[in-house]
């Protein structure tokens, strides 16, 4: 399984949680689907399809929250039959990252959440100031994608 | 959670009776699958929830070594680190976790255990 990343500085933290979680599958992404670094997905097609469908689920879960509890819902666990997904935002300045994890019974979720917040501690120590803290504008967005991905699978 | 002031659990006892021994600084009852804490009580400093997720997944290894091996459950699991011990034991699907200082009486405390255990059939 090969580790691979848009951003050089989300590469520590996501190794770490990766190899201390054991989990299967990883991709750290923004809250507008771009991804900016993954761990276990053989194609290019397949982390487009898990940002979009975890930047969708974070904002349902997110007005869900605010609708149920008056504030967003900030993680979300789901278990199937062999595999399980955690779904939790990483706090980043004024905005936040979102990770999508699947992990097996080699794992479990205690694991990944105390995992998960060292890897929220990471990432607020490491981020750049450069960093974009807004979502990509729309006209952006293609272009952005498709860069992060080429620079992750070698191709656009 | 249970082990927040005012509320008890079929736990409670148990906990109790595990934290009064001399040494004890923290026991808890955990998911095996999940490594989430069910009820505890810990003393301050203890990182409840760091403990009670590594030391399931310990826990759970030491189960495959052992059935691995030919020697069947795992009864009782000791950790024993320069500055302290940590003992586990469980049964369906559920562990019991305590924290200790070097010096604590591992034989009384592994009795206690194992007696607890008797609640989780």
């Amino acid at each position: 399984m090969k580790l691979s990343v848009a951003e050089n500085w989300v590469e520590a933290p996501l190794k770490q949680f990766v190899d201390e979680a054991r989990v299967q599958l990883a991709v750290l992404l923004n809250p507008s689907g771009q991804v900016l670094g993954q761990f276990g997905f053989a194609s290019s097609v397949d982390v487009m399809t898990a940002c979009a469908l975890a930047a969708a689920t974070t904002a349902s879960s997110a007005e869900l929250g605010r609708q149920v509890d008056g504030r967003p819902f900030s993680g979300l666990h789901y278990v199937g039959n062999a595999r399980q997904i955690f779904l939790g935002q990483v706090p980043m300045g004024t905005s936040s990252l979102i990770l999508l994890t699947v992990f097996d019974s080699e794992s479990s979720l205690g694991l990944v959440q105390l995992f998960f917040q060292e890897l929220c501690a990471a990432i607020a120590v490491i981020v750049p100031k450069e960093a974009p803290s807004g979502p990509a504008l729309a006209e952006d967005f293609e272009r952005e994608l498709n860069r992060n991905l080429a620079s992750m699978f070698g191709r656009s | 959670m249970a082990g927040e002031i005012g509320m008890s659990s079929p736990f409670t006892g148990l906990l109790q009776t595990l934290i009064r021994h001399r040494g004890v600084t923290g026991c808890m009852i955990v998911g095996e699958a999940d490594g989430l804490i069910i009820d505890s009580s810990l003393q301050i400093g203890v990182n409840g929830d760091a403990f009670a997720a590594l030391t399931a997944s310990l826990y759970r290894k030491a189960q495959r070594a052992a059935h691995a091996a030919g020697f069947g459950e795992t009864g009782f699991f000791e950790l024993v680190a320069e500055g302290g011990r940590m003992c586990a034991a469980g049964r369906n699907d559920l562990v019991i976790v305590v924290v200790a200082a070097p010096r604590v009486n591992v034989g009384l405390l592994r009795v206690e255990m194992l007696q607890g255990l008797e609640a989780f059939v």
